[in-house]
């Protein structure tokens, strides 16, 4: 049991040390791995510990971004205020959308997420004088003392990264994470024991959908402007990919899976724009011969990686 | 607002209803048969239509190349669908749903590369016959005249894939299969084999489909992606798998669409959302499906 | 056909693969030139023939030695897929990791907006080749951001000219717009309208319709529009959209029934709809080569382009090899290749061009360049239509005026 603390513990490790040993380009490559990372483990908490698949997780994401990025341009509210008040909006929207959506399961859940999601994502774009349209919004600056160079933000997005993934592990041991784990094993039986299944998969899905909101709103800063192209369900695929590569039965299994897509991405964008196919491929790879994902298929022979998960193997709902 | 400006938006909401049900009918048909929702089917449908283009490219000089392009566009993408069952498709039927899921999203990822490496960047145009080329009146009613032909071929493919399910001993198989896979199975009836033929059947629609499209306006990278969630809400608000409940479901997306843009045209996309989640939460298998498996 | 290309392709990844990293650098510093541009998307149609534009340019100064006679133009083009989140992401990567000292940038107004603040702030320069919205230099004005295109604002006023002739001679009362929902779209149609209303007062605009960017069925508007019986419309579409739109449009009979003058209609859109187009229709464009082929600028470079591409140059291919020879006579001028010095030497500078002899205006860096309006007909000399009675709109007939920028820079 001790160390189960080890993987983690490198990986934070690993991920202050490097910044400053790689050129500034992979700066942000890290930068850009660690808010996919904390987006995919709020997916997750839907995916891996609900058992059901979302397909428009990006709503809440965006949400979060374009929260943000209201604030500060517009009103000029400190980064730090902008933050909770995004995992706010995001958790809000997720109150209203996703009472609807606990009450379905399997492929009726994954197209109800993308219809809202989709519906998010029509709004933002079709509210021009609000959102920016299709233009989406420019000039979303870090705050002065974070400075211009890529270490800062990098160190700003690290720290609140680490802190959003140490809440949903606390959340995920909790008895509310197992509840959770019982839910998506067997919701039958959790409901004869005499669990509100409903209530518990709808506080579920504000929760994932507030991490998807912290995670939106770290992007816009880093990438000085927001579109709407960031809720729509291209970009709800991401953490369905980064999940299914790192493996969705391990926590750290979607950073780990963010790490792989967007480095590869970053490394196959310098040489080809055929990136989709590329990736098409990947996944295709991925999931016929690694079903578990990269922390799956090591968790075989690197026990160390294995965490007490019990019933690791989720059942369609 | 007058009756003729009303009717004139009446029938650009049903050709466009009539794209879309082309479109929606095979991803319908191979989701009912096979439970796999396939997000390739669009990539498939544009891949139909480039093909379209390219058949109508290379035997332009005959007049009857414009006519031939459009059943061989859904041949030619059959082929391609016919490949990727036996190769991918197969694999995945026992697989978890986010499985599916992913290699079909993936498969379009790759078609819609494919489609840029063999066709190029540049916009297609396939140039219609002299008598295409006119608009038609009706009641007054402007319409494109080609569109006569996209609504023929809409309702030629209903009553044909009716009469298919109603009257053929296949038919029978297959919507057999819709209810119970275990049963047709049990009865000594090769269920691998069917799904390969559903699947190419539904194939040989998007890319027949692709080829209808075609002379509309041009054929340009990146169509597919607004067309495949339109279908996907066609197929919730109909029903998955059922015919009855893809024509339906169309013709209201196609409708709503049309007049919308005439009162409110920010709200069109939304309001078509706002439909299929309602749909989804009242009534998940649709106006006119079965309520069988989750 | 299709899978030798694909074995092509494969085999070239794999070659890249191969001998990645093993490129070193060569005698004098390389000029590393970034290219980012909507190569799939909405904005394909435009933005490949702006890479062949560019293309030839950087061979043409390559032939002779490279910038200054030895600085060799090294090209990076990356695809924006005319998102400005892909855009930003992209550009950063060029910048960081391409090295580039300059990024060619975008068919989208929205992507090259989002794009601007960070090549501020690495110090890169930037040049906008296709995307025109007047906003990319009059707000928030970035030193390092040039545009030698016409900008929206001085599109919208040729276009306004043209119309307002015909207003009056016909008794034109109503319109109607459509136009491109995004940033190009948006303020090309804003300025449309102000022109149009400060001109004649008499025009009232009846309805506006914003199909998004990337629609490719357009029948529901096109009905909807016929349906409501204005005297003219006024459209700014752009790229594939605009293709699709005026396609199906004109099998409804639309033009035969609703005057359609002053609109975006391209040298892309001659070529490739030669045998649909109506013709007769009063157009809008930007950068014709037909318009200066007595330059002998443009003449070579029309005869070269058709040599290397066997086709004829679009506005965007003329517009992208511009920005090239405008950034070439930048660093002649600042002697040295060092941004710094290149983006001052460029302000205010007068470009010797395709389109003639320009300049850079010294308070937003945009062009001082023509737009270009006339009537759509078919010319023995060419396999596709061109503009007849071509009207040239010089920059400074059409520019805003400067008092009227400080003035939306105070209020921003």
């Amino acid at each position: 049991m001790k160390n189960k603390y080890l993987f983690p513990a490198a990986l934070f490790l690993l991920a202050v040390v490097l910044p400053f040993i790689v050129p500034e380009f992979w700066v942000h490559v890290l930068t850009e791995i660690l808010i996919m990372g904390l987006f995919a483990a709020s997916f997750n908490m839907i995916f891996g510990y609900m058992g059901q698949l979302t397909f428009g997780h990006a709503a809440y994401y965006g949400v979060g971004a374009y929260t943000t990025g209201l604030l500060i341009v517009k009103a000029n509210v400190p980064l730090l205020v902008c933050l909770p008040l995004s995992m706010l909006s995001a958790g809000l929207c997720a109150a209203v959308l996703g009472y609807f959506c606990v009450k379905l399961r399997g492929i009726y859940f994954a197209i109800l997420t993308m219809a809202f999601g989709q519906l998010v994502y029509y709004i933002i774009f079709q509210w021009y004088t609000f959102t920016g349209g299709d233009n989406g919004l420019q000039g979303i600056v870090p705050p002065a003392f974070l400075g211009k160079a890529a270490n800062p933000y990098y160190f700003f997005t690290l720290i609140v990264v680490t802190l959003g993934m140490i809440a949903l592990w606390i959340i995920s041991a909790s008895p509310f994470g197992y509840t959770m784990r019982a839910i998506r094993d067997n919701a039958e039986r959790t409901e004869f024991i005499g669990i509100n299944i409903q209530r518990y998969m709808h506080l579920n899905f504000i929760i994932a959908a507030m991490f998807a909101g912290l995670a939106g709103a770290l992007w816009g800063p880093f990438n000085r402007s927001v579109a709407p192209d960031l809720c729509n369900w291209h970009h709800s695929g991401m953490p369905v990919f980064m999940t299914v590569m790192g493996g969705p039965s391990n926590f750290l299994g979607p950073l780990v899976g963010s790490a792989i897509y967007t480095m590869l991405m970053a490394f196959v964008t310098s040489f080809t724009e055929y990136w989709p196919m590329v990736s098409g491929i990947v996944i295709i790879v991925v999931v016929l011969v690694m079903p578990g994902g990269l922390l799956g298929l090591l968790g075989e022979k690197l026990p160390f990686l294995r965490q007490n998960e019990g019933n690791a193997k989720e059942t369609k709902g | 607002m007058d009756i003729t400006s009303i009717f004139t938006q009446f029938l650009s909401g049903l050709t466009y209803g009539t794209i879309l049900f082309l479109v929606a009918a095979g991803l319908s048909l191979i989701f009912g048969v096979m439970n796999i929702l396939n997000f390739a089917h669009a990539a498939l449908w544009l891949m139909g239509a480039y093909f379209s283009y390219t058949f109508w490219n290379l035997m332009q000089e005959y007049s009857f190349a414009f006519w031939l392009s459009i059943p061989l566009a859904g041949f030619a993408a059959a082929a391609v669908g016919w490949f990727l069952e036996v190769v991918l498709i197969k694999r995945i039927y026992k697989r978890e749903l986010h499985e599916q899921l992913l290699i079909t999203y993936s498969i379009a990822l790759i078609l819609s590369d494919t489609i840029k490496l063999t066709w190029g960047v540049t916009n297609k145009l396939i140039v219609r016959p002299e008598m295409l080329r006119k608009p038609v009146f009706i009641f007054g009613s402007p319409l494109d005249s080609y569109f006569i032909l996209v609504i023929l071929s809409g309702a030629a493919v209903a009553i044909g894939l009716w009469w298919f399910l109603k009257y053929t001993r296949y038919g029978h198989i297959v919507k057999a299969a819709v209810y119970s896979r275990e049963m047709v199975a049990a009865l000594g009836i090769p269920i691998p084999r069917i799904y390969t033929w559903v699947f190419t059947l539904g194939i040989f629609l998007a890319g027949f489909a692709g080829g209808i499209q075609a002379p509309i306006g041009s054929i340009t990278l990146g169509m597919d992606n607004a067309i495949i969630i339109q279908a996907f809400c066609v197929v919730v608000i109909g029903g998955f798998g059922s015919l009855l409940g893809t024509l339906v479901g169309s013709l209201i997306v196609g409708e709503v669409m049309s007049f919308t843009i005439l009162f409110w045209p920010e709200g069109a996309m939304v309001l078509i959302f706002v439909i299929t989640a309602a749909i989804l939460i009242v009534r998940p298998w649709g106006l006119f499906g079965t309520p069988m498996r989750t | 056909m299709n899978f030798r290309k694909t074995t092509a392709f494969f085999v070239a990844v794999i070659t890249c693969l191969f001998f990645f990293g093993m490129t070193g650098a060569m005698a004098a510093e390389p000029y590393n030139l970034g290219v980012a541009l909507g190569l799939t998307g909405a904005g394909a149609l435009y933005s490949a023939d702006g890479v062949e534009g560019i293309k030839l340019a950087v061979e043409e100064i390559n032939a002779k030695g490279g910038l200054l006679g030895q600085h060799k133009i090294e090209l990076f083009i990356r695809d924006s897929q005319t998102k400005p989140d892909v855009g930003v992401r992209e550009v950063k990567d060029l910048i960081l990791r391409d090295k580039i000292r300059a990024v060619i940038n975008d068919y989208s107004s929205a992507v090259a907006m989002a794009v601007k603040p960070i090549a501020q702030e690495y110090k890169v320069l930037h040049i906008a080749s296709i995307s025109n919205s007047e906003n990319i230099t009059m707000i928030n004005p970035s030193p390092y951001t040039f545009q030698v295109v016409p900008n929206s604002y001085m599109q919208a006023k040729a276009a306004a000219v043209a119309i307002a002739k015909m207003a009056k001679q016909k008794g034109w009362k109503e319109f109607i717009t459509i136009a491109s929902d995004y940033e190009w779209g948006r303020s090309t149609q804003a300025s449309a309208v102000k022109f149009l209303k400060e001109t004649s007062p008499d025009l009232t605009l009846k309805k506006e319709f914003w199909p998004r960017l990337g629609e490719t069925q357009f029948t529901s508007y096109i009905t909807g529009i016929m349906a409501m019986k204005p005297d003219f419309v006024l459209g700014s579409v752009a790229s594939n959209d605009n293709v699709a739109w005026m396609e199906q449009a004109k099998n409804y009979g639309f033009f035969d029934k609703i005057p359609y003058p002053g609109s975006l209609i391209t040298v892309t859109e001659l070529m490739l709809q030669a045998k649909t187009l109506t013709r007769g229709i009063i157009a809008l464009t930007r950068a014709p080569f037909f318009a200066h082929m007595d330059n002998p600028m443009m003449a070579d470079f029309v005869k070269n382009y058709r040599a290397k591409y066997n086709k004829y140059p679009s506005d965007w291919a003329v517009l992208c090899y511009d920005a090239v020879y405008a950034l070439k006579q930048g660093v002649e001028k600042a002697k040295t290749i060092d941004t710094e010095k290149v983006k001052d030497a460029m302000k205010g500078m007068t470009v010797d061009l395709t389109r003639g002899r320009l300049t850079f205006r010294t308070i937003d860096n945009q062009l001082s360049c023509s737009s270009y309006t006339g009537t759509i007909a078919d010319d023995p000399r060419y396999p596709f239509p061109i503009y007849k009675d071509i009207i040239e709109i010089k920059g400074s007939e059409s520019e805003r005026p400067e008092s009227e920028i400080l003035a939306a820079r105070k209020a921003k």
